[in-house]
């Protein structure tokens, strides 16, 4: 399988009044096509730094982002984002229906195939009847299933995932899991999830990157041994899967403690 | 009697209170200078058509000036808010601008566009776009980075951002700005018609104060605040329909 995106020797500084700030050195990674992977860190080691990075929001220091072969520079055609802040991602100002179909401005095809695209895509996020309600109408949990559904609207290649579920609470959180992983499957989306919660990386990803504390890089990867049907009782229940968690809590355990002396 | 018919009639009660201690006191003082609600209604019927087509050019030239403001102003806006450096580079100027009464700039007005209908929107454009381009900037270079993001994320060109990411996001701001534009706009479509009109409820008010025709001027003031009751009510209208994803958040 083919790499779809790449990372070689990222650096990324932020210059300040107190001197440059390192928030990313040296860090590599790849994402296989067809692949979800999840980058776990300890919080404030510049994960969202990194995710805008890879997504061609941020300018790199130093190093080299590829997607598809090609440097990303902007915003490349073909990744799409699924931010945390799903109450300012979404528009206001737009029907739930509108915002899914607002993603697919770049995606050949008549207005009627989009509609009916779009009214599936919220369908299979749960949100049949909602269609005609504006975000601010749902609940969070319900407004960030239309920013992902609006997310695999785009029909991107690569779906980079912001923490998509640190907002929502832990019952609708276990759910989107679960819909997210099916819709994953369903439409074969490649997915790259950050997120800070070490369960919830394990669950969701067949492999998992350990990122260092700052200036971070990656310091482990995790293989998964699971098959890729997960089950919140017994994926949680299965010695593989409390072996990676082990490892993954561990180790950033670790870097906590390093830390703090 | 409930609740809200009390508050009702309490709301006509204290004006219409107003009107009898009013008549009253032109009773007692029984002067041309000083008429009575009576008088001013008489002034009203007998200069109806006189107040109507002033009124109505006065209005015309307002709504004139204040549509070229909106859209010279609103899409400037915009436009610098996201043209960071350009908007750096002029809002100081615009800052500076914004501190000039309109009526100082009559004569200069006067010199390029003459003392027309043209010089006359020239400086009701002037009014009304100041405030206009203040928020529409205020708002648009204040957009949250999120939507920014959003916008980039999802390939928008420049102007595909500007019209359907900024413009909505900004609108509660210009709303603001436009309502201040409002007011201004009749203001000084007035007041320019005092200064260099031959036709228009300007140039009625002062002709009836000079001729000593109070109650005429009167009915002249009670027409234009009627006017603006209708007109503040309608913008109040079209604000809410426009903005009800703001309000109703």
């Amino acid at each position: 399988m083919t790499d779809i995106l790449t990372a070689r020797n990222v650096a990324k500084d932020f210059g300040g009044t107190g001197g440059t700030l390192s928030i990313i050195d040296g860090l590599n990674l790849a994402v296989k096509k067809g692949e979800f992977v999840s980058l776990v860190g300890p919080s404030g080691c510049g994960k969202t730094t990194l995710l805008l990075c890879l997504a061609g929001l941020q300018s790199l220091t130093r190093g080299e982002i590829t997607f598809k072969g090609v440097p990303v520079m902007e915003p490349p055609q073909g990744l799409a984002v699924v931010f945390q802040d799903y109450s300012r991602s979404l528009l206001p100002w737009n029907t739930n229906l509108d915002n899914i179909l607002f993603g697919m401005r770049r995606v050949a095809g008549d207005a009627r195939a989009k509609r009916d695209r779009a009214a599936e895509l919220l369908e299979a996020v749960g949100l049949g009847g909602f269609g005609g309600h504006y975000p601010w109408q749902v609940s969070g949990g319900m407004q960030q299933r239309v920013a992902i559904a609006r997310g695999l609207a785009s029909e991107s290649e690569l779906l980079l995932l912001d923490e998509p579920l640190a907002a929502v609470d832990a019952q609708t959180r276990a759910d989107m899991q679960d819909l997210f992983l099916d819709l994953a499957r369903k439409f074969n989306q490649t997915c790259l999830l950050v997120t800070h919660d070490v369960e919830e990386a394990v669950y969701m990803a067949q492999r998992v990157l350990v990122l260092g504390p700052r200036p971070t890089k990656v310091v482990r990867e995790v293989t998964i041994e699971l098959p890729r049907e997960r089950d919140q009782l017994e994926t949680r229940e299965d010695p593989a899967f409390l072996a990676a968690r082990h490892e993954v809590l561990s180790l950033i355990r670790s870097m906590r403690t390093r830390k703090a002396a | 009697m409930n609740e809200s018919r009390r508050i009702a009639l309490l709301g006509l009660l204290v004006p219409g209170a107003v009107l009898v201690l009013w008549q009253v006191v032109a009773f007692a003082k029984s002067s041309p200078l000083f008429p009575g609600p009576i008088e001013v209604t008489q002034a009203i019927i007998r200069n109806w058509h006189e107040i109507v087509s002033n009124l109505g050019v006065t209005l015309m030239r307002a709504a004139a000036g204040f549509a070229l403001a909106t859209v010279i102003m609103v899409p400037l806006g915009i436009f610098l808010g996201r043209v960071r450096w350009l908007g750096e580079a002029v809002s100081p100027v615009i800052d500076l601008v914004a501190t000039l009464p309109p009526p100082a700039i009559v004569p200069l007005v006067m010199l390029f566009a003459g003392t027309g209908d043209a010089a006359k929107i020239v400086i009701i454009t002037y009014a009304a776009g100041m405030p206009l381009i203040m928020n529409t900037y205020e708002a648009s270079h204040t957009i949250h980075p999120m939507f920014s993001r959003v916008a980039r994320s999802l390939h928008l060109t420049r102007f595909e951002t500007m019209l359907l990411i900024d413009l909505p996001s900004s609108l509660p701001m210009i709303a603001t700005g436009a309502r201040l534009a409002v007011a201004s706009s009749l203001l000084v479509s007035i007041t320019s018609e005092m200064l260099l009109a031959t036709n228009g409820i300007g140039v009625y008010l002062q002709r009836s104060q000079e001729n000593f025709q109070i109650g005429s001027g009167l009915a002249g003031i009670a027409f234009i605040s009627a006017v603006g009751i209708v007109i503040n009510a309608l913008a109040y209208r079209i604000e809410q329909k426009l903005l009800f994803w703001h309000y109703r958040r």
